[in-house]
């Protein structure tokens, strides 16, 4: 108890600063932020749920295993998009310090994406669905999501075009961002006779989502944080946020071809893809530099600001080892050939799309809903304990996938094997998946805890 | 950089992708009606959490980009509308679908099984057909 005590579990966590003048869009980017944190806490527990599925034979589910997947795909994207478009309001009113375009839509906007939201995941749990990958709700449900998106960014241009003279690069940035989640949807919410065409499609989320349009809304938010906590002067940021936009577009568009290749599209995709892959992995080196001279000149004090560092930073490894290096790995075409559709794939997923989208929502989430208040001593270091579980979690889990998947790679893809006989021969690694899982579940749980009381005590003021 | 770059850049750069991405998506052939139908059976029962077509998917069942050219199209009908117990579990059985949904979705793999994937699966199991 005494320790349970020690990490703050119990006891008081926060406490209240002076409050701050507070925007209308802040007090609202709340709810959306709190909301994020809620369906991350019930991914986790989705999530292990799937993964003991895999490894006990015959075991008694409401929900069976390719429902309960399609749950877990669909809270992937759900909760760090209305993370996004939370904190896109919050640090929007920050950059321009005013209002924006219309706070009743932003009200609007989120009981519509909370809506199909939850009826994407209620139907499927009821076995309903359309079955693509990513996308397994039925596609009239993403026609609301779109709605929602609509909303959000015809909000932030107007939001910009009040004040034309005065827009500064991130909230440009994070706008553009929100416009290019929209356009890449819409052509999912149709349906494709065409399996090719259907395939492709698909990665306009799977991919351009996660590593355009999220690159862009995150670099936004990132840029924003650094201002604000001193970490990098605005000239600074103004300097380099536009290049490395525009390079996340180019890199990020074009880099599709990576998954692109064996889909039945012509070869030249395989050089496409694979070169401007490399420019994807540019805005990065960006990004890390940006960081550590902000860190190498500036000591921050306080610890809600630390917090978010440590989730930010988190990020930022990830950025650099899942999704950029491990993302090159498997993008040359000759290791992708053995890789495609091995476990190898699901670890380099999960560090990529937790480890670097993950991490700065939940970094954003966090600082939205602390405004105005400051960790005590044992709040913070609760908070870290989670992120250090997080982190563990994550890297065991992913580190068990990649060996099976080099193991798949072997036997299955280079020796010939049968599937099922090399799938059976893995269990231990997805145990160990599991165990990993486990301790992620436990951080999951553990932060969105601290930053529900967090919530709860500015809720009060 | 200006916004007004970005915003060029951004949309001559989605424009060419999208356009490149519709005349690269072209089919071999016409995808017949029977395989259309068979595509919404494959879809209305989620196969693709567990299966990979092209290698996008689950990774609990093999993938079935090929697999009529390795299985007899009459093997493949009888295993879905009599699908026995999937190892290593000793009650649950693989979905069953009846006896024309089967057949469109059959089908479908076989029309999926003629699209091109430049080389890819690397390693095609020792193609004997196992009737
Ligand atoms: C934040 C950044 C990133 C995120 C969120 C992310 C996420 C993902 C996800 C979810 C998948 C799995 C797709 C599926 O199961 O069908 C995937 C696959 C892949 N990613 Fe990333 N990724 C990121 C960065 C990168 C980078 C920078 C590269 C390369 C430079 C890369 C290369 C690949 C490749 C080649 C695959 C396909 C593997 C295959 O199916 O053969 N990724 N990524
Ligand atoms: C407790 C932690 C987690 C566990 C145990 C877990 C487990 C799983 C399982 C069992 C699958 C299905 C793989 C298969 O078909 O064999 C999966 C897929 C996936 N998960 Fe997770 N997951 C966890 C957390 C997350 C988080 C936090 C995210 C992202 C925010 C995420 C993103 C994905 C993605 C993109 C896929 C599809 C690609 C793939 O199959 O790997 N997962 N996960």
């Amino acid at each position: 108890m005494k320790l349970f005590e020690y990490f703050g579990f119990t006891g008081k966590v926060n406490q209240l600063m002076a409050p701050k003048q507070q925007f209308i869009a802040q007090k609202i980017s709340r709810r959306y932020c709190v909301f994020a944190i809620s369906l991350f806490s019930l991914q986790g527990i989705v999530a292990l749920l799937g993964a003991v599925d895999l490894v006990i034979p015959d075991l008694p589910s409401p929900i069976p295993f390719e429902y309960g997947r399609a749950i877990h795909l669909g809270l992937s994207t759900f909760w760090p998009l209305i993370g996004t478009m939370g904190m896109i309001y919050f640090f929007i009113t920050a950059e321009l310090n005013r209002e924006i375009y219309s706070p009743r839509l932003a009200r609007w906007q989120f009981w519509i994406v909370i809506l199909f939201c939850l009826l994407i995941l209620g139907s499927l749990a009821l076995r309903i669905g359309n079955g693509r990958e990513f996308l397994e709700g039925m596609p009239i449900f993403y026609v609301g999501i779109c709605l929602a998106l609509a909303l959000a960014s015809y909000n932030l241009i107007q939001t910009l075009l009040t004040d034309k003279r005065n827009i500064t690069p991130a909230a440009a940035t994070m706008t553009v961002g929100m416009t290019f989640l929209l356009l890449l949807l819409l052509p999912n919410t149709l349906t494709y006779t065409n399996p090719i065409a259907d395939e492709a499609t698909k990665f306009w989320v799977v991919h351009l989502w996660e590593e355009m349009a999220f690159e862009l809304t995150s670099a936004g938010f990132i840029a924003t944080f650094y201002v604000v906590s001193g970490l990098a002067s605005r000239a600074q940021i103004e300097k380099w946020l536009y290049l490395e936009a525009s390079l996340a577009v180019i890199g990020g568009l074009y880099g599709t071809g990576h998954h692109y290749y064996w889909i039945g599209f012509p070869a030249v995709w395989l050089i496409l893809g694979s070169l401007l892959s490399l420019v994807e992995v540019v805005p990065v080196g960006l990004l890390v530099h940006m960081t550590y001279k902000g860190l190498k000149h500036k000591k921050i004090r306080s610890n809600r600001e630390k917090l978010t560092l440590w989730l930010l930073l988190s990020s930022v490894f990830y950025h650099i080892t899942g999704a950029s290096l491990l993302g090159l790995i498997i993008t040359v075409p000759w290791v992708n050939l053995y890789m495609h559709g091995t476990f190898f794939t699901s670890g380099h997923a999960h560090l990529a799309l937790f480890g670097s989208l993950g991490f700065v929502v939940l970094a954003g989430c966090y600082y939205v809903l602390s405004q105005g208040s400051e960790p005590t001593l044992k709040g913070y270091k609760g908070g870290v304990l989670a992120v250090i579980l997080l982190n563990s979690g994550l890297i065991a889990m992913s580190s068990a996938l990649m060996v099976a998947g080099l193991m798949q790679a072997y036997f299955w893809r280079i020796l010939g094997m049968d599937f099922m006989e090399v799938r059976l021969s893995l269990n231990p690694y997805l145990i160990l998946r599991v165990l990993g899982g486990m301790v992620f579940t436990l951080g999951d749980l553990l932060l969105s805890w601290h930053i529900y009381r967090t919530w709860r005590t500015t809720n009060a003021k | 950089m200006k916004l007004k770059t970005l915003l060029l850049l951004s949309t001559i750069s989605l424009a060419l992708f999208i356009a490149i991405t519709i005349i690269s998506s072209r089919l071999p052939s016409p995808i017949p009606e029977s395989a259309v139908a068979g595509k919404l059976v494959w879809q209305r029962h989620n196969c693709i959490s567990c299966h990979t077509l092209f290698g996008n998917g689950g990774y609990d069942a093999d993938d079935l980009t090929n697999i009529t050219t390795k299985r007899a199209l009459s093997y493949l009908i009888d295993y879905l509308v009599q699908p026995p117990v999937m190892r290593p579990n000793n009650y649950t059985h693989h979905p069953a679908l009846d006896e024309v949904d089967a057949e469109n979705l059959v089908n479908y793999l076989e029309f999926v099984d003629t699209i091109p994937t430049l080389g890819w699966p690397p390693q095609e199991e020792d193609a004997e057909k196992d009737l």
